[in-house]
């Protein structure tokens, strides 16, 4: 499976670790104990899109965010994380990455 | 008690790759001299100076080194300077010029905060050099080597035989030539690594020679 890095462009998924799904944190003044146990513990894991977490271990060191459909494997979409602006100079790398379609492996 | 051994003169940088032999010391680096002609040589070349560069993607040091996430080229002083990732440079120059290079990189921020570290005993540095090296390296490593992806002058931080290497395509002479940078304390494993995926290909150590870079 190729994951497509918005820095590096596509590389093996065997590079990356997966961070987990996007959740929004509870808010720690207001948050009671089955909350943050959810939050902490419990994943929706769907069959089909799904919008995750994911670092580039062996390559850039980032985290960036990924659509990925948990069936079929297809990633349809990865931009860095909300806080760190896009990579303006990385622009060839990031538009084969935001290309999408890096589909491989996974039953249909 | 018997009289006090004489106190050795200089002190030996040791790589963590042991030197083929015949094993020599030269400028304070133990080094191998062996020499090779063979179709596909790995060369032990830990005895540059590295130093790592860690700065704004787009600031005064960025645009001073002129180097972007990917590439890797030489300044106008011959230091080859490699952009191993986001706002991360690799700097590698002839053994013993850290410092210099440190402090060069430094009188340029400008103000920014940018560091800059001398990881020169800390990495291994190994050059494979010759025709088939790409397809030596091709066996260990799942980045697409050919000319069109990976040319000349091109940077990645992949996996090479499952270790973080920093790999740079610097032909020599007009053969493919590639520089791979890991952690001391995996470059015994990567440069047999390399090795064992070179056997097929006819691959002999050949010993470093200075500048080296």
């Amino acid at each position: 499976m190729l994951l497509p890095c918005p820095w590096c462009g596509p590389r093996n998924a065997s590079e990356f670790r997966y961070v987990g799904e996007q959740t929004v944190r509870p808010d720690p003044a207001t948050a009671d104990p089955a909350e943050w146990r959810s939050y902490l513990y419990m994943e929706s894991n769907p069959a089909g899109w799904v919008a995750e977490n994911w670092l580039h271990r062996a390559g850039c060191r980032r985290y960036f965010a990924a659509e990925r459909h948990t069936v079929t494997n297809q990633v349809r979409a990865t931009r860095p994380p909300d806080a760190e602006a896009a990579p303006a100079q990385h622009a060839d790398a990031a538009a084969a990455g935001r290309a999408g379609e890096h589909v491989r492996e996974g039953r249909p | 008690m018997g009289e006090r051994a004489p106190r050795e003169a200089a002190l030996v940088a040791r790589s963590p790759i042991a030197p083929a032999p015949p094993a020599t010391v030269e400028q304070g680096w133990e080094i191998s001299a062996r020499r090779s002609v063979a179709r596909l040589r790995l060369t032990d070349a830990t005895p540059l100076a590295k130093v790592l560069v860690r700065a704004a993607a787009d600031g005064p040091v960025a645009r001073g080194l002129e180097i972007r996430f990917g590439r890797a080229a030489r300044d106008a002083d011959g230091v080859l300077v490699v952009g191993s990732g986001p706002g991360e440079w690799l700097l590698l120059a002839p053994p013993g010029t850290a410092p210099e290079i440190a402090r060069r990189v430094t009188a340029r921020a400008d103000g920014e905060f940018a560091s800059t570290f001398d990881v020169t005993h800390g990495r291994a540095l190994m050059r494979l050099s010759g025709a088939p090296a790409s397809d030596a390296l091709a066996k260990v490593c799942a980045i697409d080597l050919s000319d069109g992806v990976t040319p000349d002058g091109a940077a990645v931080r992949t996996s090479v035989a499952k270790l973080v290497t920093d790999l740079v395509r610097d032909d020599r002479g007009g053969e493919p030539s590639y520089l791979l940078h890991c952690e001391r304390s995996s470059g015994q494993y990567l440069f047999d690594a390399l090795l064992d995926a070179g056997d097929e290909f006819g691959v002999d150590v050949d010993g470093f020679v200075f500048p080296g870079v």
